[in-house]
């Protein structure tokens, strides 16, 4: 599903150079749930922009589900983004002035799903991550917990083959954010390959692999099994 | 039509969601954009335009028919009347003899023959009382006095401007009589033929025709100026309302009647000096107008630039979710549409539905004219066009250099 080989990202501020990912293999089997451990500074994120597009390695190779996507051009790469992959960010990242449903719709309406359709699609994702009712509450009128839910329904409503996450449980408190990774190992029981990335180990029970960067390397790799609390 | 319908979605909720009273400012400014480029090029037009219905109104009318180049008067006027009385659309219609004669005040008074003379030089004007008044309402600016009576004999009416009380503010521009009053005697002459009148009525208008002339029965006009030949100077035709002056011209001309007579519509008469002034006028309400735009268009700007700004976060996330970066700039355009057209529009409606309606009933009193609000919706359109695509492209700039930024230094806010 992913082939990351031999990625490397630097960033260049007047002379200086800060080689961020210094050669990096990921690969991720369909189906996975990978989380993406380490430091702040380890290049974590880095590695998740890479991978799902948001910014283009130095070097290296990337393939996801079989398509060569560094060969892709910036219009292709969003649409790419809109039918194959799902995000969610740390901050929920919900669009304030659209309701829950309307935020959810956005990517079903890009795809061309009639307003309808799109309509009830979005509220069954709402429904699927517990917001049943709260389709036209605006992101300020949920909690924490209920806006990165929202925003979870967003990534999937679209059936994407890979969901990538940034810290996705930073923001929350235990409860929401333990709510948020049981939801996520759900959807991953379900089928769902999953590109996590998070510095909080509590959160990684129902990953099936733990990758730990350090200094822009991957230092340790380490698979499980699914702890279902 | 996707792009079109999310960027629509986007941009309304945006004016939706946003603080009441900015929405209340961009449109409140828009609103006098609009104000200022439309209704100050017209005020500004207006004064001029004010002047040629007033000549239209009470001098010219809207056909005016007058000597050919080569002849002195309109040859077989009383044909040509009869004529003009069968047309259809014609409302009604007043012959006029005119010719410049010196009127003299106080020559019964005067003790010193050698003393000065209280003399003007001015056109007389022959007319049939009633006929010109139903044409042109001239016993409406009568101001001191009465208008003439059909029966009247030895009567004059005399144009405000030619009395000293009524012309003091314009100075020693031209020859004015002293003390003349209402009843007072006057002395026509034109060569060696001399005849007294009684002043009847004073007579007020922003007409040079009116207020600078004097006006006798015709009866006594062809006696004074030995006119017997009845062949008239004008003949002033009012149109019935809603009738083109062209059309009625050109069934005049086609009729035969331009061999004895110039035939000219009122736009055509009109002096070049006073389309040259309306034509300037124009010009520099739309450079004023222009000022206001670039005002406005910059106003707009900054404010969809700190929206979009403040946004940029939004932005970077609607396009990492695959919303393509034409969907962000539609909705900033949509937002800008929004408050063009709203302001326009309550632009609009103030300026039809108040401005012009209250000038017409208050003109602005100029000393050459009444100034009217002169909006002409072709130009107003076009206006508004230009209003409309620049305040487009003062949403358009902004939206775009933000959404065309790099995504993830969008989300990243670097």
């Amino acid at each position: 599903m992913i082939d990351a080989t031999n990625i490397y990202r630097t960033f260049k501020t007047g002379t200086i150079e800060t080689h961020v990912l210094k050669g990096v293999d990921v690969h991720v089997a369909e189906g996975e749930f990978v989380a993406i451990m380490g430091k702040s500074g380890a290049g974590k994120s880095t590695l998740l922009y890479q991978l799902s597009l948001l910014d283009t390695p130095n070097e290296g190779s990337l393939s996801l589900n079989r398509v060569d996507v560094l060969t892709l051009s910036e219009q292709e790469k969003t649409l790419f983004r809109l039918n194959t992959l799902g995000f969610i960010f740390q901050d929920y990242a919900l669009v304030p002035d659209l309701t829950a449903r309307e935020n959810v719709m956005m990517p079903l309406l890009m795809r061309g799903e009639k307003w309808v359709d799109a309509s009830l699609l979005a509220d069954s994702a709402l429904d699927s991550v517990g917001l049943v009712g709260k389709y036209n509450n605006l992101p300020g009128q949920l909690s924490g917990g209920e806006q990165q839910r929202t925003s979870i329904a967003r990534a999937i409503v679209g059936k994407p083959k890979i969901l990538f996450a940034d810290e996705p449980t930073a923001n929350l408190d235990s409860v929401s954010g333990e709510q948020v990774v049981a939801l996520l190992g759900e959807l991953n029981a379900r089928g769902q390959t999953i590109v996590m990335v998070t510095h909080e180990p509590e959160y990684t029970h129902q990953c099936n692999r733990i990758i730990s960067m350090e200094d822009g390397r991957i230092v340790k790799e380490k698979k499980q099994r699914r702890n279902k609390h | 039509m996707r792009n079109i319908q999310i960027g629509l979605l986007l941009g309304l909720r945006q004016i939706q969601r946003a603080n009441v009273w900015t929405n209340v400012l961009i449109i409140f400014v828009m609103t006098l954009t609009f104000l200022n480029l439309i209704a100050v090029s017209g005020l500004l037009v207006g004064l001029i335009a004010g002047s040629e219905r007033a000549f239209r109104e009470q001098s010219l009318g809207d056909i005016l028919v007058s000597a050919k180049a080569d002849e002195k008067t309109i040859l077989g006027s009383e044909a040509l009347a009869r004529e003009i009385a069968t047309y259809p659309d014609v409302s009604s219609f007043t012959v006029r003899y005119i010719e410049s004669a010196s009127v003299e005040a106080n020559y019964s008074e005067r003790r010193d023959l050698r003393g000065e003379r209280d003399v003007v030089s001015t056109r007389i004007r022959g007319i049939d009382p009633e006929v010109e008044n139903t044409t042109t309402g001239l016993a409406q600016r009568i101001v001191e006095g009465s208008y003439l009576s059909p029966d009247d004999e030895g009567k004059i009416l005399v144009g405000s401007l030619t009395l000293d009380r009524y012309a003091s503010g314009f100075g020693d521009a031209f020859d004015t009589l002293g003390d003349v009053q209402i009843g007072d005697k006057v002395r026509v002459s034109v060569g060696n033929t001399s005849k007294e009148f009684t002043v009847k009525g004073i007579l007020q208008s922003k007409v040079e025709d009116v207020s600078m002339g004097m006006f006798i029965p015709e009866k006594e006009f062809r006696r004074i100026f030995n006119r017997f030949d009845r062949n008239a100077d004008q003949i002033s035709i009012r149109l019935k309302p809603g009738v083109d002056e062209n059309t009625v011209k050109k069934f005049m001309v086609a009729g035969g009647m331009s061999q004895y007579a110039k035939i000219e519509t009122f736009t055509e008469g009109t002096p070049k000096f006073l389309t040259d002034i309306k034509n300037t006028f124009n010009l520099l309400g739309t450079f004023i107008g222009s000022i206001g735009l670039v005002v406005a268009s910059i106003t707009i700007f900054i404010i969809i630039f700190i929206n979009a700004l403040s946004r940029r976060r939004h932005i970077g996330i609607l396009k990492a979710v695959g919303i393509d970066k034409r969907v962000i700039e539609l909705a900033y355009v949509t937002q800008a549409a929004f408050y063009a057209f709203t302001g326009s529009l309550l632009g609009a409606l103030i300026t039809y539905g108040f401005l012009i309606p209250f000038f017409d009933a208050n003109p602005i009193n100029f000393p050459f004219s009444d100034g009217i609000l002169l909006v002409e919706t072709s130009s107003a359109l076009i206006r508004t066009g230009i209003l409309f695509v620049i305040t487009l492209a003062a949403g358009f700039v902004p939206a775009w250099l933000i959404a065309r930024q790099n995504t993830l230094n969008a989300i990243l806010g670097r």
